[in-house]
């Protein structure tokens, strides 16, 4: 049985289209919430129960919607922040589509209470399946108040995919969180099950947003990015590279202030911290870039989570070199194994840094370099022990070579110098079918870096040169390693720097080596010399350091 | 058992099977020496599972027996004594043994010597004898070229050719190659290839030590182990299996330039640029020009080492061809250079990519081929 062609029954187009729009509760409070900041509210409660399912409420103190207009806003396409075709290509508002009123509306019962400042009294209007079901005055303080019961009741399909309520409240929360960390200078209260969830206290402080939403030490030390000029101004906050995190929810990018979900974004900061965190972590960061509005387009995505712009490249870079400059001003590695003690007192409050202060107090201790150290010699034929100005340190043998060699093997590489051994006689490798096409794809770079492979006819190759600093070690591991890790996707590094980590990797001499005192001196000075003496470039910390201080305070010298 | 014997000829023994001791075993008796009392003479062997050495000592045995006692603490002990006689007692259903000499004496506690891996014996197979000194020489020639990355278990070895009266040793790291020619004293019965483990031939270079006397060679049928027997001390050891690349076909058969240059000078300005070549993965550039009228043929070695500094050094060389060049690893060129006895070597090339070979002027039994590495000149 066939059915014929028809056009579709209005309430079937706007389900459809509120799909679009609505997906989850979250949608719900995204939409209500971009519409208060849009109407200039300072103050933002949002309520939710039973994931957003039950009830979602968000009152604002913004300008409301006149009494005359209130039932306009419920149509589809209807709004008041654009007017024509050219403000749509420079959109300055979070919202401009006209569709999350009658979106909501479409798919739950909505309750709308709003007063603007020259309407003697407030309105109140109640709808039920997109329909005014009731319409009177109700007196309210200025702003508006959304009221949504009922989500999805009427829609079976959606209500049916959506998870527990537990994980539509963190939904919820996340949501709310990052429109507090976009406007530092709103006030913002969530309370999901009548729980109070999250309060900011809208003094335009981001450190003090992230201090509410990722705690007060996490906040403290947060590296302050900023970067004024060109095109893409770029501010906000961003972690030292020992608070990582295992996944990339701590990324919170804003356009203009609006949340996107950026790939470009992404890289950019994960390329600013490259080298320095493990493989598998990430750093937290917050950033927002402001761009003039003409030079991006959000009107890509229904929901407006993804955004496109006329010069990627001059974000992309502009990000990067933001936060690679507030990370320049770190101590890296350190901090981890041994706490803070005298150099980051208490007393340093987020709330005394001011704004405009160039650069996070703590962050200004100049560590990055290596000061001179004194080999005193060799624990576990694995760590150096040596003696420096302030104290103790014990330095990783394998990861500082590494370190060591990943800088020479790069800076080989991009001066076109890569030295190569020739192999007396070729060895053959046969490789897997996956291993084959990695090994195509990354001809020209495996190239590059002295490696001279030629097919041999059946997925047989013949290796024929090596890089020299890893022609000691065993070429098939190599090989294989190398493939591996050019064909994995879980690290977004580019495939020169794979390449570079896994070599120096691989020619880096092993834990358990017994080394001469001569050896662990030269080693340290080649250390010295790197750009990052305190990561390997897996991000490992190359060394711990125990100062003076905590020595004395150890040895219950001090107290 | 019951004993005695002289302090320097007890301490002589046990250093030298004290080479085949393991060092880290899962096994712990493998950290012992065995002593055994025979007809007139005091038994020592230790192994490590992979090679093991026998030695014997001259004794006075008053009644036979033995036992294992850990090496180090038996070898430091017997070390700090005074060159004298030792009395060395076990008695019977002990196994703690005595050792005594003058004023001074030990206990050691030991492990039943039937807990002590077998020492192989091997009475058949293919036996020759060759000159201690042919042997030295070949050993000193070519095990520094084996490979000391396990990846490629037979470039550990020595690929040992026992061809009639002719004994090929062959060594290649993957970058280079050492063969040694030379004459056994009496011919193999049969053509017979085995891998020897470059560490054992090595060890056997210290134990033939300045021994005159012939070594004779015992190749199991099996072809799974070798021994060595000395003047006074045996050692076996397991052979690698598989098979090894064929060489012949690496060596360079022709070149288009070739010099001919003093060991010493070369090898001195080879060191001198090591220093330099150190930060660089080794790399030292070599050029040849050839001579003219006015001037001798020369060798230019040179090393830089980036933002650290360079070096050039020259050797007047006898040249035959035009100009060549050619990068080397500095420690390919300095350990064939070092193991040389000749008073001149040539140098042959043909491009920079392919390998060089260097052999000693006025014998015809040794070449070295090295790999070059790719730089840009």
């Amino acid at each position: 049985m066939q059915m014929p062609i028809k056009i579709l029954a209005t309430e079937v187009v706007s389900k459809i289209a509120a799909g679009e729009v609505i997906e989850r509760p979250a949608s719900v409070v995204k939409e209500l919430i971009e519409n208060s900041l849009d109407a200039g509210a300072t103050q933002i409660a949002v309520e939710a129960q039973g994931g957003g399912v039950e009830l979602i409420k968000v009152s604002d103190n913004g300008t409301g919607i006149p009494a005359s207009e209130l039932e306009l806003a419920f149509h589809r396409y209807a709004t008041s922040k654009i007017g024509n075709l050219d403000d749509l290509e420079k959109i300055s508002s979070l919202g401009f589509r006209g569709e999350a009123l009658p979106s909501i509306a479409a798919v739950a019962e909505v309750e709308i209470s709003t007063q603007t400042s020259s309407d003697p009294i407030g309105s109140y209007m109640y709808l039920k399946k997109g329909e005014v079901v009731r319409k009177e005055s109700r007196a309210r303080s200025q702003g508006t108040t959304v009221t949504v019961r009922r989500l999805f009741r009427y829609f079976p399909a959606r209500l049916k995919f959506l998870k527990s309520a537990n994980t539509e409240n963190s939904h919820i929360a996340h949501l709310v969180s990052q429109y507090a960390l976009a406007f530092p200078e709103v006030k913002f209260s969530l309370v999901l099950d009548k729980r109070q969830s999250l309060r900011t206290t809208g003094n335009g402080d981001l450190r003090e947003v992230v201090s509410e939403i990722y705690g007060s030490e996490l906040a403290q030390r947060m590296l302050k990015v900023e970067q004024r000029d060109g095109l893409a101004k770029v501010s906000g906050l961003t972690s030292p590279p020992s608070l990582a995190r295992s996944n990339r929810n701590y990324l919170s990018f804003f356009i203009n202030r609006r949340w996107v979900h950026s790939p470009l974004l992404t890289r950019a900061t994960e390329e600013a911290y490259r080298g320095l965190l493990m493989d598998g972590q990430h750093p937290i960061t917050v950033i927002n870039v402001s761009l003039p509005a003409q030079e991006l387009d959000v009107n890509i995505h229904p929901a407006k989570a993804q955004i496109k712009f006329c010069h990627e490249q001059t974000v992309f870079s502009s990000v990067q070199k933001a936060i690679e400059e507030g990370l320049a001003r770190t101590p890296i590695a350190s901090s981890k194994a041994v706490p803070f003690s005298v150099s980051s007192g208490q007393w340093q409050s987020p709330r005394m840094i001011m704004d405009n202060e160039p650069a996070f107090v703590v962050a200004q201790l100049p560590t990055l370099e290596l000061p001179v150290l004194r080999v005193l010699g060799q624990l576990a034929n694995t760590y150096i022990i040596a003696e420096g100005p302030d104290g103790l340190y014990l330095i990783d043998q394998h990861a500082a070579h590494e370190r060591i060699l990943y800088d020479r093997i790069l800076a080989q590489w991009s001066h076109k110098e890569v030295e190569v051994q020739g192999l007396l006689q070729p060895i053959t490798i046969e490789f897997s079918p996956r291993e084959e096409e990695t090994l195509k794809a990354g001809k020209e770079f495996l190239a590059e870096f002295g490696f001279a492979i030629e097919p041999f006819g059946n997925r047989s190759y013949l290796i024929r040169a090596i890089p020299a600093l890893v022609a000691r070690a065993n070429i098939i591991e190599i090989i294989s390693a190398l493939l591996d890790s050019l064909a994995s996707k879980e690290s977004p590094n580019p495939w020169e720097e794979k390449i570079a980590q896994s070599l120096a990797c691989h020619g880096a001499i092993r834990a358990g080596q017994q080394l001469s005192n001569e050896e662990m001196r030269e080693l340290i000075k080649q250390l010295e010399q790197t750009k990052q003496p305190r990561t390997c470039p897996h991000g490992r910390p190359t060394m711990i350091h125990l100062n003076s201080h905590q020595l004395e305070k150890e040895f219950g010298r001090i107290s | 058992m019951k004993l005695s014997c002289l302090q320097e000829n007890l301490n002589r023994g046990l250093s030298i099977v004290g080479r085949a001791v393991a060092t880290r075993s899962t096994l712990p008796i493998t950290q012992n020496i065995l002593l055994s009392a025979e007809q007139s003479r005091l038994k020592l062997s230790a192994t490590n599972l992979e090679m093991a050495i026998t030695c014997w000592v001259g004794a006075k045995v008053k009644q036979k027996g033995d036992i294992t006692v850990p090496a180090r603490l038996l070898s430091d002990f017997v070390n700090s004594l005074p060159n004298d006689l030792i009395e060395v007692n076990l008695p019977a259903n002990s196994r703690i043994l005595e050792l005594k000499s003058g004023h001074f004496q030990a206990h050691i506690h030991g492990i039943d010597a039937a807990d002590f891996p077998p020492i192989p014996q091997i009475n058949d197979g293919i036996t020759t004898t060759i000159e201690a000194a042919s042997l030295r020489e070949g050993i000193a020639q070519v095990a520094f070229a084996a490979a000391t990355e396990e990846s490629r278990p037979v470039l550990t070895g020595i690929n040992t050719e026992f061809d009639g009266e002719q004994l090929n040793l062959a060594a290649a790291d993957g970058f280079r190659l050492a063969v040694h020619k030379t004459t056994l004293s009496s011919p193999v019965k049969e053509k017979t290839t085995v891998i020897i483990p470059a560490r054992t031939l090595n060890e056997l270079n210290r134990l033939i030590g300045e021994q005159e006397e012939p070594v004779e060679i015992t190749v199991n049928e099996k072809k799974s182990q070798v021994l060595f027997r000395l003047k006074d001390a045996e050692l076996v050891s397991q052979l690698i299996q598989g098979s090894f690349p064929n060489y012949s076909q690496v060596i360079p058969q022709s070149y288009t330039t070739r010099a001919v240059v003093d060991i010493n000078e070369f090898l001195r300005v080879t060191k001198m640029s090591s220093i330099f070549a150190r930060d660089a993965s080794g790399i030292v550039r070599l050029v040849i020009t050839p001579g003219s009228e006015l001037a001798p043929g020369k060798i230019t070695v040179s090393a830089q080492a980036e933002e650290v500094g360079d070096n050039v050094g020259e050797v007047d060389a006898l040249t035959d061809g035009e100009e060549a060049k050619i990068a080397f690893n500095v420690r390919y060129l300095s350990d064939v250079l070092s193991v040389l006895s000749q008073a001149q070597v040539a140098l042959e090339l043909t491009t920079p990519s392919s390998p060089g070979t260097i052999r000693p002027i006025g014998v015809d039994n040794y070449v070295h081929v090295v790999m070059p590495m790719f730089v840009q000149w």
